[in-house]
C-alpha cells in the first residue's frame, strides 16, 4: 500500500524544509507527529468499535455470546450466522432488487443530468436562470412533500410493488443535486475547447458527447458514485411502494430482518454485516472519488 | 460568409438558429421532464390535498380549507415532533461541526496515516441509514447490548437501562448515531479548506510571537468561514429530512416521544389514513426547508458570474 509511505515521505521533507537548524528540532516534531498519530488512531478505533463488536459477534455462536456476553473476545468460530441469515433476511432478493434499480437509475440520471447541465453551462437556453434556480431548488425538497401523489402515480403507471416504480422518483429527487456538481464543473471548461470542434462543424451532441463527456469523465464518475450510494440507501420512497418481501431493496429488507431476528443477536450482527460488507469495501476502493465530490464545491468557497 | 442571394441566407440563419434552440431543449427536456412530473407536480398536488380531509384511499374528498394547518398547532403529538426537529437540527448540526473541525485540524496537523484516518472517520456516513439504525439499537439492547454491558463492566451499572424503550433517553439515544454518521462531513470539508490556507501565514504570525491559540482564531478560523457557511447549509437541509433512522430506531416511540414532522407525517397518511392531515405536516415542513434552503440556493447561483 502506498498510502502507508507517502505521507511519511512527505512528512520527512516537510521536517527537513521547515527546520533546518538542525536534528533535535526535527526528532521533536517527530515525536509529536507519532504521539498525535497514536492519539488519532485511539480515537478511531473507539469510532470503529460498533463495527469491530458487530464482527466478532457475527463469528461466535450463540451459546459462546450467551455465556461471555457482547464484549468478550469469541471464543468459537463458525459462518453458521451468516448462512442462516442470509436465508432468513431474503438477502440474494433485495441484493438483486437494489443492484437493478442502482444499475439502471444512476447512469440514466447522470446522462440527463449532464445533459441539463451542458445545456444550462454552455448553450444559450431560454429562461437559463428560471431553470436553474426551479432544479437548484429541488435540493432543499424534502421527499415527504411528493409521497402521496408519488404513490397515486406510480399506480396509475402499474409499477406499485416493482422495483422500477421508484425509477421516476428516485431520477426527479437525484437531478437537482447532479445538475448542480455538473453545471459548476462544466462552466469552469474553457470556451476555447470546443471552439475547433464548432470550426470542424460539429453540432451541440457531437460537441456534448466527444468533447465534454471525456473531458468530464472524473466529475461524471463522482456523481455517479455519490448516487449511487443514495440510491443504495434510500428508504423512504421503497418503504411506501415495494410491499412484497421478494421485491424489496437492501435498507427494506434489512429493517423486516431486524425486526425478525430481534431476539438473536449473533444472527441480527450476521445479517447487519451481510447488508454492509460490500458497501465497506466499495468504500474503502472509491473513497478518493468520494472526498474529492464532496470537497469539490468547499474548496472553491 | 457571404452568399449571392442574401435573403436565402437570413431564412436560413433564422431558421438554423430556431432549430438551434428547439436542439438546446432537447438537451434539457429529458431531466425537466423526470424532475416536473415526479417532483414538482407531485408537491404541487400535494398543497391541493393538504387543503381537503381525504383520507387517502376513498375517491372524494372535501375542501376544509386550511383547518388542516390549525390542527397541526393543537396537536400535541405535532407539537412534540416539532420541538424534537428543532433539538435534532440544533444538536445533529452543531455537535457534528464542532467534532468534525476537531478532527481536521487535527489530521492536517502532524499525522501520519492521514487518508486512512479519514476514511475510518467518514464511514458511517456512507452506509444505509438503516443499517446504522440496526447497529446501534442492537448496541443498546437493555439485556444483550454492548452499551450495557460495558457500564457494568466500567462499575457504571446503574445507569443501564433500555435507552431507546424509555420515553426520556430515546431521543436522545438516536442522536448519538446521528452524530456518529453526520461528523464526517463536516471533516471533510473542513480539512480540504484547511489544506488551501497558505502556510506562511501562520510562519508569520509566528515569527510575531503569536500563540497557537492565537493562530486558530485568527489565520484558520476567518479562513474556514466559507466552509462553514456550506457545511451549516447543506446541514440544514439534510435535517429537515430526517426520517429513516428514528423509523428504524423507536418507530416515533415510546409512545410517539420520538416524533419528528417527517415521521408523524408518515404515520398519518400511511397508518392513520389522515391523508389531508399527513400532507398538511409535508407541507408545512417543505415551507421551513425551502426557507432555510434559499438563500444557499442563491448563493449556488450567483457564484455563476
Amino acid at each position: 500500500m502506498t498510502a502507508t509511505t507517502s505521507p511519511l515521505a512527505r512528512e520527512r521533507i516537510e521536517v527537513r524544509g521547515s527546520a533546518p537548524s538542525g536534528r533535535t528540532m526535527s526528532k521533536r516534531r517527530l515525536t509529536a507527529t507519532i504521539v498525535s498519530t497514536i492519539v488519532l488512531l485511539v480515537i478511531a478505533l473507539v469510532w470503529f468499535a460498533p463495527f469491530i463488536i458487530l464482527l466478532f459477534t457475527s463469528i461466535r455462536s450463540s451459546t459462546d455470546f450467551a455465556q461471555n456476553g457482547p464484549l468478550a473476545l469469541p471464543s468459537s468460530f463458525t459462518l453458521q450466522n451468516f448462512v442462516a441469515a442470509w436465508g432468513e433476511g431474503l438477502f440474494s432478493d433485495t441484493y438483486r432488487n437494489s443492484i437493478i434499480i442502482t444499475v439502471v437509475k444512476v447512469p440514466i440520471g447522470v446522462l440527463i443530468s449532464a445533459m441539463l447541465a451542458f445545456a444550462l453551462a454552455k448553450l444559450r437556453i431560454f429562461g437559463r436562470k428560471t431553470v436553474m434556480f426551479a432544479v437548484f431548488l429541488g435540493l432543499t425538497v424534502p421527499i415527504y412533500i411528493a409521497l402521496v401523489p408519488l404513490f397515486g402515480i406510480v399506480k396509475e403507471i402499474g409499477l406499485i410493488d416493482n422495483v422500477f416504480g421508484l425509477l421516476g422518483p428516485y431520477l426527479a429527487f437525484g437531478i437537482p443535486f447532479e445538475v448542480l456538481v455538473l453545471h459548476s464543473f462544466f462552466r469552469r471548461v474553457p470556451e476555447e475547447v470546443f471552439e475547433a470542434a464548432r470550426i470542424d462543424g460539429a453540432g451541440n451532441w457531437r460537441i456534448f458527447f466527444q468533447v465534454m463527456i471525456p473531458l468530464s469523465l472524473p466529475a461524471l464518475v463522482t456523481v455517479a458514485i455519490l448516487d449511487a450510494v443514495a440510491t443504495w440507501n434510500e428508504l423512504l420512497m421503497a418503504l411506501i411502494l415495494l410491499n412484497s418481501d421478494q421485491n424489496k431493496t437492501l435498507p427494506l429488507g434489512l429493517l423486516n430482518f431486524s425486526g425478525q431476528f430481534g431476539t438473536d443477536y449473533t444472527g441480527l450482527a450476521a445479517g447487519i454485516l451481510i447488508a454492509v460488507i460490500p458497501m465497506l469495501i466499495a468504500y474503502a476502493v472509491l473513497q478518493r472519488w468520494i472526498v474529492s465530490g464532496l470537497t469539490a464545491g468547499a474548496v472553491k468557497g | 460568409m457571404s452568399t449571392p442571394d442574401s435573403y436565402q441566407a437570413t431564412a436560413y440563419t433564422k431558421r438554423r438558429r430556431l432549430a438551434q434552440g428547439l436542439n438546446v431543449w432537447l438537451f434539457a427536456l429529458p431531466a425537466l421532464l423526470a424532475y416536473v412530473v415526479f417532483l414538482v407536480s407531485p408537491a404541487v398536488q400535494s398543497i391541493w390535498i393538504s387543503l381537503t380531509n381525504w383520507n387517502g384511499i376513498s375517491p372524494t374528498k372535501a375542501f376544509v380549507g386550511l383547518d388542516n394547518y390549525v390542527q397541526i398547532f393543537q396537536d400535541p403529538t405535532a407539537l412534540l415532533a416539532m420541538r424534537n426537529n428543532l433539538l435534532w437540527t440544533v444538536v445533529t448540526i452543531a455537535v457534528p461541526m464542532v467534532l468534525g473541525l476537531l478532527l481536521a485540524v487535527a489530521l492536517n496537523g502532524a499525522t501520519l496515516l492521514k487518508p486512512f484516518l479519514r476514511t475510518v472517520f467518514y464511514m458511517p456516513a456512507v452506509m444505509p441509514l438503516v443499517a446504522i439504525a440496526s447497529i446501534w439499537s442492537w448496541l443498546y439492547d437493555p439485556s444483550n447490548g454492548a452499551i450495557n454491558a460495558f457500564l457494568k463492566d466500567i462499575g457504571l451499572g446503574a445507569l443501564a437501562h433500555p435507552w431507546l424503550g424509555t420515553s426520556s433517553t430515546a431521543f436522545g439515544a438516536i442522536m448519538v448515531p446521528a452524530i456518529w454518521v453526520r461528523t464526517g462531513f463536516p471533516m471533510l470539508i473542513y480539512l480540504a479548506s484547511l489544506q488551501g490556507i497558505p502556510s506562511e501565514l501562520y510562519e508569520s504570525a509566528k515569527t510575531d510571537g503569536a500563540s497557537a491559540w492565537q493562530c486558530f482564531w485568527h489565520i484558520t478560523m476567518p479562513s474556514l468561514k466559507p466552509a462553514h457557511y456550506i457545511v451549516l447549509a447543506l446541514s440544514l437541509i439534510d435535517s429537515f429530512k430526517v426520517f429513516d433512522i428514528i423509523y428504524a430506531m423507536t418507530y416515533g416511540g415510546p409512545g410517539n416521544s420520538t416524533q419528528v414532522l417527517g415521521t408523524w407525517m408518515y404515520f398519518n397518511v400511511f397508518q392513520f389514513y389522515h391523508a389531508g392531515y399527513g400532507t398538511a405536516i409535508a407541507v408545512f415542513i417543505t415551507i421551513v426547508a425551502l426557507a432555510c434552503g434559499i438563500p444557499y440556493v442563491l448563493s449556488q447561483m450567483r457564484e455563476e458570474r
